[in-house]
């Protein structure tokens, strides 16, 4: 299972793209340029690959979402668990937007949102 | 009756507590040497990391660490010169120059430096990790935090300080020679004859160990403190004074005990 969560934060002194790339490089032991392509590939799959170069203090809560979603993917685990989201995603509608990441990656697994049963409301809209 | 009890509850307490920081010490050192000797550890993303520890520790403070180690090897040389000159012990001045400096105080010093400027940072760096579940998170990418953060520091700081030590010690060799004989090439033969009967193996192997020693020391000290930190955001300070004070005494622990048993 892969977790995206508020306490599984990103490393606070490398970029978006080298959050992602770790796995490749470490997990597959891909070289440092495959293994950013892939981060990369995957960072414009989810049409946000302008925030490559960013750190975790410069990206807005829902670019650093994305970043610990793409980190989450590149593990290709068969199930992958999105744990509260709306604390990392305060600035925006988030159920919309995790519907449309989702639409845009065609990775195999399935999704799964745990959220407080008070936020059930705004899956509905 | 009741202050005795509390003093020896004290004293256990501190007994304990400094037991557990070096277990800690031990184990992170084990996990390390476990890892250093694994061959799967070897891949090209833990050199790359190693070089560029190396790069940030070493080769970035470069011309700030010279013209230190220019300046103090000077002020070294010229108070023993003098004293020498004042005395009648010229003739034992570059000998005395080459065991205080280039022994003793330089790679102390280097060891300072490094742990004032690289040991305080990696402290407060792992230490804000821990506090942030940074390494959590990496634990639960399956990248392991020993071959992407720890190992890398421990290697880059036992070669920096081997180097810097080095590099220095060769300048304060340099400068011992000009300010003893000046340009004039008559004293090599004189000053390269003390070099060879200081310098025996024994003295230099001693002294190579002694550099990685305070690599090791001003890496893994502030290393095992910083993982050490409990998980709120105002201990981090803590972490790095009692991880700063910890690699300090290590540090003169380590010179003192090469003192010893070099003239002792």
């Amino acid at each position: 299972m892969a977790r995206v969560a508020f306490d599984l934060p990103l490393r606070a002194n490398l970029s978006a793209l080298d959050n992602i790339a770790l796995i490749p490089l470490y997990q597959r032991h891909y070289s440092a340029d495959e293994a950013a392509r892939q981060a990369h590939a995957l960072l414009a799959q989810l049409g946000h690959a302008g925030i490559a170069s960013l750190r975790d203090p410069d990206l807005t809560p829902a670019q650093r979402f994305v970043t610990q979603l793409a980190r989450a993917l590149m593990l290709k685990r068969p199930r992958l668990v999105i744990d509260r989201p709306g604390a990392t995603l305060y600035d925006v509608p988030y159920p919309g937007f995790i519907r449309q990441l989702a639409a845009q990656t065609d990775t195999p697994g399935t999704w799964e949102i745990y959220d407080f049963s008070w936020n059930q409301p705004l899956y509905s809209e | 009756m009741n202050f005795l009890a509390a003093s020896i509850e004290s004293l256990g307490a501190k007994i304990v507590g400094g037991l557990n920081v070096g277990y800690g010490l031990f184990a992170l050192l084990t996990e390390a040497v476990l890892a250093l000797l694994d061959r799967n550890t070897w891949n090209r993303a833990t050199f790359d990391v190693v070089i560029k520890q190396v790069y940030f520790t070493a080769v970035q403070i470069l011309p700030v660490f010279l013209t230190y180690a220019l300046v103090i090897s000077w002020l070294i040389i010229s108070i023993i010169l003098t004293t020498a000159r004042d005395f009648g012990l010229t003739e034992f001045a570059s000998e005395m120059t080459i065991r205080v400096l280039v022994l003793e105080l330089l790679p102390f010093l280097t060891a300072l430096y490094i742990a004032l400027r690289s040991g305080s940072a990696m402290n407060t760096e792992i230490a804000l990790m821990q506090v942030n579940n940074e390494l959590d998170a990496l634990a639960h990418c399956k990248v392991p935090p020993m071959q992407l953060e720890f190992l890398p520091r421990l290697i880059g700081g036992v070669v920096s300080v081997v180097a810097l030590a080095t590099l220095a010690g060769l300048l304060a060799l340099l400068m011992a020679y000009l300010a003893i004989y000046g340009l004039n090439p008559a004293g090599f033969d004189p000053f390269t004859r003390t070099l060879a009967k200081i310098f025996d193996f024994r003295i230099v192997a001693g002294l190579f160990f002694k550099c990685a020693l305070f690599g090791l020391a001003v890496t893994l000290i502030p290393i095992t403190a910083g993982l050490e930190t409990p998980k709120k955001l105002f201990m981090v300070p803590v972490s790095v004074l009692r991880g700063m004070m910890r690699v300090f005494f290590a540090i003169v622990v380590i010179e003192v005990v090469s003192l010893a048993l070099k003239y002792i």
